[in-house]
């Protein structure tokens, strides 16, 4: 409840923000989309540039909503940020995960896993670029180069007991940073983030792991590469490897593979039909989640859409 | 840590192949070419000059500019930024714009007028893309604020 009147009283100050300044001059598209943890980039994956459309000496907000539906699982996601200056980015994100299928989990252990489970989680983030400029210095290799923060809060339910199982912490701080470059004579851009983190399925199972040499934090890399085909419309591919600390628990549990966690990838086209609106559409492949719910430990492909307005 | 060297290697090579492939255009005309010679680029410069000129934006920047000798300068800077065989003698981008105090918004401001411009006169989006690219440094010295 407390976090929703954060949530809320956060919003209204973005919206005083954005009447509050009208003139946001960024060039179309290149505050980058939400990704879902909030902060700007592509989707699955921050990167350097500051969200919304202001540019230095402005003030801007956006917001976003994103569903994502794979064979078993569904994810809503929607969230708010400010990006001051073209500098710092504060962003808010809830994530809403439908974990019907782990009800399963009751014929492995009586965990109490109740029936239409949902994982909820509040991201908070903030971006700071440190240096360079993604778009205009189109005659050096020097890339903007931010760092960031994600401060992500799980509240998992009924499914707490599996995660005590698992020995998984409910909140975690990743820290990262990103360099972003547009090649903009080849309308290429690449992006590269460098992340420490500790979270399962990007937190949504926790954080940490009670397997031995499990626990710690480890560095993840994360790639996007877009193309511009012209000034609104953007298509490009992610990858984006993750850490794999529940395995172990898994496999000394007699499941195999069943807990493993693989890396997550995406092709998507963004659109930007306007300077304030955006959609971008994508096909990913998650790998596997908790596959020990399917017979054939398929892994989870499917769609992702995603709107954002932005001021 | 194989994870790790994977990545950077994949990172590598991205950022490796873009610029390369734009390094082979600079030394000929062809973009000149593509912009069907100095014609074709005092068209585009005439309809972006009467863009800005109309965008309550950045108007006020323009206020004590001549339009005809603005699009005649900015014909030949970018005829021979582009490859060709012109000589730009008009003022260094410095200081043209010492006084002018433009921000980075008012240059967005420019480029979105200058696109809209190039649009105007069918330059496919990769040439646009391949002048914006020798273009915009220059915001170095033309964003004073």
């Amino acid at each position: 409840m407390k976090k929703l009147t954060l949530l809320a009283s956060a919003m209204g100050l973005i919206l005083s923000t954005g009447l509050a300044q009208a003139d946001t001059n960024k060039l179309l598209l290149t505050g980058g989309v939400s990704s879902i943890t909030g902060s700007a980039g592509g989707g699955l994956t921050p990167w350097a540039v500051i969200g919304t459309n202001a540019t230095e000496s402005e003030v801007g907000v956006s917001a976003y909503a994103t569903r994502a539906k794979t064979q078993d699982y569904g994810l809503t996601g929607y969230g708010v940020a400010v990006g001051i200056n073209n500098r710092v980015e504060v962003s808010l994100a809830q994530q809403d995960f439908d974990a019907s299928p782990t009800i399963g989990l009751n014929g492995v252990a009586p965990f109490g896993v109740r029936p239409n489970q949902h994982i909820k989680m509040d991201v908070l983030g903030l971006k700071v670029k440190v240096a360079g400029d993604a778009v205009l210095n189109s005659d050096t290799w020097m890339p903007q180069i931010a760092v960031g923060l994600e401060y992500k809060d799980v509240r998992p339910g009924s499914l707490q007991p599996v995660l005590d199982f698992l020995g998984t912490k409910t909140s975690g701080t990743d820290v990262y940073v990103s360099a972003t470059k547009l090649f903009l004579g080849n309308g290429l851009l690449v992006n590269a983030t460098l992340r420490s983190t500790n979270a399962n399925q990007n937190g949504l199972l926790g954080f940490g792991s009670g397997a031995p040499g499990k626990n710690s934090r480890s560095l993840q890399s994360e790639f996007s590469v877009a193309y511009l085909l012209s000034k609104n419309v953007a298509i490009g591919a992610e990858y984006r490897f993750k850490p794999n600390n529940l395995e172990a628990l898994g496999r000394a549990a007699g499941l195999g593979n069943a807990l493993a966690e693989d890396d997550w990838k995406d092709i998507f086209i963004a659109w930007a039909p306007s300077k304030n609106l955006s959609i971008t559409a994508a096909y990913l492949d998650l790998g596997r989640i908790v596959a020990v719910l399917n017979p054939e430990r398929r892994k989870q492909t499917g769609y992702y859409l995603s709107a954002q307005l932005a001021f | 840590m194989k994870k790790i060297v994977f990545s950077l290697s994949l990172a590598c090579a991205a950022l490796l192949s873009a610029p390369a492939m734009a390094q082979t255009m600079s030394t000929s005309d062809a973009l000149y070419q593509s912009f069907g010679q100095k014609e074709g680029i005092a068209k585009v410069m005439d309809k972006a000059v009467d863009r800005w000129m109309a965008d309550p934006r950045i108007q006020p920047y323009f206020k004590d500019t001549v339009p005809q000798r603005l699009k005649a300068s900015l014909t030949e800077q970018v005829c021979q930024l582009t490859g060709g065989p012109c000589v730009y003698k008009g003022q260094d981008m410095k200081t043209a714009h010492a006084a002018m105090g433009v921000n980075k918004g008012a240059f967005n401001n420019l480029v979105e007028g200058l696109q809209l411009a190039m649009d105007e006169q069918s330059i496919p989006f990769t040439v646009q893309n391949r002048l914006l690219a020798l273009l915009a440094p220059m915001n170095r010295d033309i964003i004073t604020k």
